[in-house]
């Protein structure tokens, strides 16, 4: 009956032993519901993975929470370590204590009772046991979840770890880069400050000198408005000037053409004037011989003929005629000579010149009871034939124009002076004159005739009243002028007439 | 010393000029032979030829063919034989150049024919006068031309 007993009690361990069985079967189902929960939740870490980025501070927290629980679990680990040892050690007991069970299987029918008893006691501490063990087990299977759970984010946190450690590396090196970088940026941003400063100055010089160049443009484009201009205008007057300069061209030729023109033209007058000038010196000379047989004639006849009162007149008068054309011939081939003698000056004695003047007129002098004064008469370089005859006209000319009842009294006189102390503006005042005045008592002369009684011909008295012919002061004039000079006559009526002559004395 | 005749020469080649000359030795206080030629060649051939009858005075005028009276008074003066023979010029004009040179040439006076032959026959007179009173000596410059003081 023992032996039943314990059959019966070993059935009913075992029957235990199968519910615990069922049981773990159970908590195994449980576990793979709890596996396929753990890949749903894997797939929610995938998705946390992705969130893990941003979540990464997150993380840093939890890190601290982990490290926390990983700790905690650590400690559990090491409890749970110990407690699967001591049920290792327990089971191995059993193990043991089975197999001493077989054996003592007879030695149990004697420690039935005991065993018995014991086994209430086991029963009840079974019980306590499995419930035990259910909650083990229960936790076991969550701790393993967990655990999994736990390795596999360690895992993936180491993997992580190592990412952010390689990440952080590469940050540390990249900001290093970055800081290397922003060195380098700021040295250049210094650098590019400074050349935008002079950048900024130059533009502003580019600013400025570009307001002069467009000023200088502006003056240029005007300066080359008015170069058009003006060159056009050069244009017109080279073309003008080029016309004018034909045209002066053409002038000049017709110029020098006419100068030729004129040089022969003045040759031949000069030659036309000598050759007048000789015919009127050879033909008056010639003239004179036929004239002079006239009045021959004439005379003889007047002479020697037995004529009527009539006829000796008609005979007188045609005397008197052949005598004036004798006193023209004379007084033309006087001025003709004056022109076409040689001029040779000689150093003469004017007082000289007088008295041979004098000579020739000794009886006129004695008829008009004329009173000849000579003052102060220097020699002078003249033509000395030319101032005899000079002279000669202006004595006879005073005596002739002398007044009646009034006997003539002429002055002469010669002197060198300075052109300063004669009283004339014709002189120059620095140069040498001589200085010949004859001045008589004469009828004169009104003033305005001054000019007029030098002309050829020129007489202002009737023939009859004055003989003459008006030539011999004219030829006093030529003389006059043959020597450089100029001669002047001043006068009033019936106050006498002053004859001045300046001649240059060098 | 003095002469009542002399022998006259006058070479002048206008018979007119001849035909006055003549007249006014009319009536003269000497008694003169007057001879006349009318060119200043033959005048020159005349004198050249017979050196025996030589006139006592030459009247000579300027203008004439042939030779005038410069040329022939020039050769007379220039010759030995005829260089004394006196020799009075006779002119229409007068003119001082010309005056001079025959007065630098030797001739002994001047005349110039006055336009009233009374006058002319003066000149001549006074003339033959001077020439017969012999005065061998030359006159001076202011006597060289004979003009007639008014009486």
């Amino acid at each position: 009956m023992d032996h039943n007993n314990e059959s019966n009690q070993l059935i009913k361990l075992q029957k235990e032993l199968a519910f615990e069985k069922g049981e773990k079967e159970k908590l195994i189902a449980e576990l793979v519901v709890a596996k396929n929960e753990i890949a749903f939740q894997k797939e929610e870490k995938r998705k946390r993975a992705e969130e893990l980025v941003i979540a990464n501070k997150e993380l840093a927290f939890q890190k601290v929470e982990k490290g926390k629980r990983a700790t905690e679990l650590g400690i559990a680990n090491i409890e749970l370590a110990y407690q699967d040892e001591e049920k290792g050690k327990r089971a191995k007991e059993l193990g043991i204590a089975n197999t001493e069970k077989g054996k003592r299987a007879a030695e149990l029918g004697i420690a039935n009772i005991e065993l018995a008893y014991q086994d209430e006691e086991k029963g009840k501490r079974a019980k306590e046991l499995g419930i035990a063990n259910t909650e083990k087990g229960k936790r076991a299977a969550e701790l393993g979840i967990a655990n999994i759970e736990l390795a596999y984010q360690d895992e993936e946190k180491g993997k992580r770890a190592e990412e952010l450690i390689i990440a952080n590396k590469e940050l540390i090196f990249q900001n290093k880069e970055k800081e290397n970088r922003a060195a380098e940026l700021g040295i250049a941003n210094k650098e590019l400050a400074l050349q935008n400063e002079l950048k900024e100055k130059r533009a502003d010089e580019l600013i400025i000198a570009n307001k002069e160049l467009a000023f200088q443009n502006e003056e240029k484009e005007k300066r080359a408005a008015e170069l058009i201009i003006a060159n056009k205008e050069l244009a017109f007057q080279n073309e003008e000037k080029g016309k004018r300069a034909a045209e002066l061209i053409i002038a000049n030729k017709e110029l020098a053409f006419q100068n030729e023109e004129k040089e022969k033209r003045a040759e031949e007058l000069s030659n036309a004037n000598k050759e007048l000038l000789a015919f009127t010196y050879i033909s008056s000379h010639d003239l004179q011989e036929p004239l002079r047989k006239i009045q021959t004639f004439v005379s003889i006849i007047l002479e020697n003929e037995k004529l009527t009162e009539n006829g000796k007149y008609n005979f007188q008068r045609m005397q008197l005629s052949a005598g004036r054309m004798q006193l023209l011939i004379d007084d033309l081939l006087a001025f003709s000579r004056i022109a076409t003698t040689e001029l040779k000056f000689e150093e003469t004695e004017i007082s000289k010149i007088l008295e041979d003047v004098k000579a020739e007129l000794k009886d006129t002098i004695q008829d008009k009871k004329a009173i000849i004064e000579s003052r102060e008469l220097c020699t002078a370089k003249i033509i000395p034939f030319q101032f005899r005859q000079l002279m000669y006209n202006l004595i006879s000319n005073a005596l002739k124009f002398s007044q009646p009842n009034l006997p003539s009294h002429i002055i002469i006189s010669s002197r060198i002076l300075k052109g300063g102390k004669l009283n004339n503006e014709k002189l120059s005042p620095e140069k040498n004159y001589y200085h010949i005045m004859v001045k008589d008592n004469g009828i004169g002369f009104e003033p305005h005739f001054s000019e007029r009684i030098f002309g050829v011909f020129q007489k202002l008295h009737g023939k009859e009243v004055y003989a003459g012919t008006g030539i011999g002061l004219a030829i006093v004039k030529k003389i006059v002028e043959n020597h450089n000079g100029f001669i002047t006559a001043t006068s009033e009526l019936k106050k006498g007439a002053t004859f001045d002559i300046y001649i240059p004395a060098n | 010393m003095s002469l009542k005749h002399l022998n006259i020469l006058l070479a002048d080649d206008d018979p007119d000029d001849c035909l006055f000359f003549k007249e006014a030795l009319n009536g003269s206080v000497f008694t003169t032979h007057l001879t006349i030629v009318t060119d200043g060649e033959h005048l020159m051939e005349i004198l050249l030829g017979d050196i025996n009858s030589l006139p006592d005075v030459l009247f000579l005028d300027l203008n004439m063919p042939r030779k005038n009276g410069f040329e022939c008074l020039s050769e007379i003066k220039l010759s030995n034989k005829l260089k004394s023979l006196p020799v009075i010029v006779l002119s229409t004009s007068l003119e001082q150049e010309v005056v001079n040179l025959l007065y630098q040439n030797g001739a002994k006076y001047f005349i110039r024919k006055p336009a009233e032959f009374s006058q002319f026959k003066k000149i001549i007179q006074h003339t033959i006068t001077l020439m017969a009173n012999v005065d061998q000596t030359k006159p001076t410059k202011e006597n060289f031309v004979i003009t007639l003081k008014n009486d």
